[in-house]
């Protein structure tokens, strides 16, 4: 069966395509129209997805929606008449939101694909998010629990799941915890409050902790309390669902936890109102991990499991998860690499493969790399025409090269293959550098990320080594295969792996299988060998504000802008040739 | 020719606090600008274009650093910056740079007579605020200084537009056209979402409060904690595919 699946309309859109029960391939909308984080009709995707497998729409058996659009109206309507009377500001907003597009998804699907609307159907939205953590997963069975902020009436969920190749799936979400109680919009809250843009800030909150002490736990507690039955509820004279459909803080959080900060002023961890940020922020974490891996924690005892797979915004969080995996007591944890809203287009095709038309299961290919593929020759076209040196290379003369310059303090922007499906660079689309200079790192985020210094760059690193330098915890490699957890660079090693090492001494690392990105592999192989060490700086290959590059000119400029040292493209090979640009530019002039 | 505007623009930038905030709008606007003319520059198939647009985007990031360093300036010398939106503070047409520009849908000419009509409009603009800024004069030399690239960014587009389109005449026209039609969109946009707001909130009133009332009872019942999950409370046939 074709199955197109679908996430829009909230944040982060893609569209992901299945065929006889296997990805072939799946991207954010982001990544084609430019526009970060792009919440609108996925169009772009779904036409570069079909494009993909040489279909025309009208062969697909059925487009499937990631969440049900009626039951989210329900859930918003409810909220406004209980927030009556003061959700009159926010009704008329609401409803044109709501009426004006998300409601009509099926005449929307139907109409934009040109495909019948009986061929459109719909799934729930942590439905979506267990069978992206799941069906993608390499176990047979295992405990699911997926966290975010809100789907249509659901922020949090466990099940459980289970498969066998050529036999029949089942994923059974045993209970959940309704809106408004959400521990994504927990974090969101104190996202917002410490000025950062909420559904995007959320990691800076979790960088920010680690250089406070969680002094205001117990305040912390107040807001996200403990029900008796084990699950939490949100105070909610802290949030402000008055105003907005989505929990922003209140008077009262105010009161407690001071003015929230100016977002015009960067965050000094060196200043006191700078720490008491901070100690926000890490009470805030503190309290989130407790609250998820004691959940965690009393689900394993219930179903004796030993593998969990986690789903959900919330286990984008690299802390909870390394705590989750070493004190809850399953064996495994299986993050998929897109956990978010986006991935869940990739999980609500394999749910209406495997459970709505019953097709028996196949094991995925255990990789994330579903997107446009880059074209080297696109790059050698662009560099010749701009007079750069550039070259094509047996691959290993390239990596040698490449691991040669790294040393010499080069930053290379690294192209390679299909485009990564979720938020991190996984070694298709990095920028990789010198782990262990940390002027290096103040380069980066000067000239290329713009961003705040308490934000860590995270390390890759050969499974083979990974124990050498990281400790990992049982199950640590797995959980590192697409970078969902954060673990504690081994002292010995901090000073050398400085650019990658968080102030709290742990980063978050990507532990690389040879047969997921074999040239990768090799880089961190031929730099080890002039170098010592197997481990390299990799950050997404994007500027700040943008979405991570796709194709070859986005990579070319990208590397242009940031003036970047090198540029590989496959087997292709751009430096900067500063004197020869420099030139250029003045002709021009 | 802009004599007119002069007492609203100095009123408009007399206000520290505004003049604080439209610095800050600027510079996300002047970024939006370099996106999108990086993205044009990704775009083209000509060479000597695309080193133009790359050019001109990197004037443009310089722009967004130099508005945003003088309106933080500005910010820091208040007691109280104030709210982050106030009354006034939209955008009009030569602020705006590109306005949502879709770069990937025009062909060269219309991308190049837009950039061209964008670019003297905001250079009008700026000329205008710097001859209202006497009292300001550090505000006055950043805009100053970026009205003249700004002239420059007019020139290069109208020369390039010249080079590549055959009737370059005839886009800029074109373009001309679109951007009064966009202005007018924007106006009914406005006009039609005050008249939806105003329905929708009379209907709020009117017709929600004794479902509110019901509402609120069936939540005082509710306790917080695990629910079972919905799935199981469905009958066969609706746990499919469906909307509900
Ligand atoms: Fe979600
Ligand atoms: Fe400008
Ligand atoms: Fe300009």
């Amino acid at each position: 069966m074709k199955i197109l699946g679908i996430s829009a309309f909230y944040h982060d859109a893609a569209a992901a395509l299945t065929i006889d029960g296997l990805p072939v391939a799946a991207v954010q909308e982001e990544r084609l129209s430019r526009s970060k984080n792009d919440p609108t009709f996925p169009m772009r995707a779904i036409e570069w997805c079909l494009d993909q497998a040489g279909l025309e729409p009208e062969a697909l058996d059925a487009a499937i929606f990631y969440e049900r659009p009626a039951l989210k109206f329900d859930r918003v309507l409810m909220t406004l008449l209980r927030g009556f009377p003061q959700s009159w500001r926010i009704f008329p907003k609401a409803m044109k939101n709501m009426v004006g597009e998300k409601l009509w998804v099926r005449g929307i699907v139907s109409a934009q694909l040109g495909i019948p609307a009986r061929r459109v159907h719909f799934t729930d939205h942590h439905l979506s998010h267990a069978a992206a953590a799941f069906l993608t997963a390499p176990t047979e069975e295992a405990a699911i629990l997926t966290a975010d902020g809100v789907g249509e009436w659901a922020t949090l969920t466990v099940g459980q799941g289970s498969k066998r190749p050529g036999g029949p799936v089942d994923i059974r979400l045993l209970r959940e915890v309704r809106f408004p109680h959400s521990l994504g919009l927990f974090y969101s809250a104190f996202t917002a409050w410490l000025g950062f843009p909420v559904n995007e800030g959320e990691y800076k909150v979790m960088g920010l902790a680690a250089y406070g002490a969680p002094r205001f736990a117990d305040e912390v507690r107040r807001i996200l309390r403990r029900t008796p039955d084990g699950a939490f509820s949100l105070d909610l004279g802290y949030f402000d669902y008055h105003r907005a459909v989505d929990a922003a803080y209140s008077r009262r959080f105010v009161d407690l936890f001071g003015p929230p900060r100016d977002r015009f002023e960067p965050i000094d961890p060196g200043t006191a109102q700078g720490r008491h940020y901070a100690d926000v922020a890490a009470s805030a974490q503190r309290v989130l991990e407790e609250v998820i891996v004691d959940i965690a924690t009393a689900f394993r005892k219930e179903t004796g499991l030993a593998d969990l797979c986690l789903g959900g915004g919330v286990a984008l969080n690299g802390v909870a998860n390394a705590r989750i995996l070493r004190e809850a007591g399953f064996e495994r944890l299986f993050v998929p690499s897109a956990p978010g809203d986006a991935g869940c287009a990739l999980g609500a095709a394999l749910w209406a493969d495997r459970i709505l038309f019953g097709q028996p299961h196949r094991d995925c290919p255990d990789h994330p790399f579903w997107g446009p593929a880059v074209e080297p020759d696109d790059l050698a076209r662009l560099a010749a025409e701009d007079g750069l040196a550039f070259e094509r290379a047996a691959e290993a003369d390239m990596i040698d090269n490449v691991a040669d310059a790294i040393g010499r303090g080069a930053v290379v922007g690294w192209m390679e293959g299909a485009v990564e499906f979720g938020p991190r660079a996984l070694g298709h689309r990095s920028i990789l550098a010198d782990p262990g200079d940390a002027a290096m790192r103040d380069r980066i985020n000067r000239d290329i990320k713009f961003r705040e210094s308490f934000r860590p760059f995270a390390p890759v690193v050969p499974v083979e080594q990974a124990a050498t330098f990281f400790e990992l915890p049982p199950g640590g490699a797995r959980l590192g295969r697409f970078m969902s957890g954060v673990f504690p660079v081994r002292p010995e090693w901090r000073d050398r792996l400085r650019a990658v090492t968080h102030v709290d001494g742990t980063a978050r690392v990507q532990v690389l299988e040879a047969a997921m990105a074999p040239r990768l592999h090799r880089l961190l192989g031929a730099y080890s060998r002039c170098h010592g060490i197997p481990v390299l700086l990799n950050t997404s290959f994007n500027i700040a504000g943008d979405p991570i590059v796709t194709s070859a000119a986005e990579g070319y400029s990208t590397f242009r802008r940031a003036g970047m040292d090198l540029l590989v493209a496959d087997d292709v090979v751009v430096r900067r040739d500063r004197a020869r640009q420099a030139q250029r530019m003045e002709v021009m002039a | 020719m802009t004599g007119w505007r002069v007492p609203i623009d100095r009123l408009v930038w007399a206000d520290p606090r505004r003049r604080a905030r439209k610095l800050l709008q600027f510079a996300e606007v002047e970024a939006q600008g370099a996106r999108d003319l990086f993205r044009a520059a990704e775009m083209t198939d000509d060479p000597l274009l695309r080193r133009r647009l790359f050019a001109h985007a990197r004037d443009e990031v310089r722009h967004a650093a130099l508005f945003r360093a003088r309106g933080l300036a500005l910010r820091r010398m208040l007691a109280d910056p104030g709210p982050e939106h106030g009354l006034g503070d939209g955008l009009i047409p030569g602020e705006r740079g590109f306005d949502r520009l879709e770069v990937e849908r025009e062909s060269i000419a219309a991308l190049l007579a837009f950039i061209h009509l964008s670019e003297r409009a905001a250079s009008q603009a700026f000329a205008a605020y710097g001859a209202v800024l006497d009292h300001d004069p550090e505000t006055r030399a950043v805009i100053d200084r970026i009205a003249r690239d700004e002239e420059g960014h007019m020139r290069y587009s109208r020369a390039e537009l010249t080079r590549l389109a055959p009737d370059a005449r005839r886009a800029l026209w074109v373009a001309r056209l679109r951007r009064f039609w966009r202005a007018y969109l924007r106006l009914a946009l406005i006009l039609a979402d005050m008249i939806s707001r105003l329905i929708l909130t009379l209907l709020y009133f009117l017709l929600l409060p004794p479902f509110a009332w019901v509402a609120k009872r069936a939540a005082r019942k509710e306790a917080a904690g695990w629910r079972d999950c919905p799935e199981h409370d469905r009958a066969e046939g609706r746990a499919g595919g469906g909307q509900y």
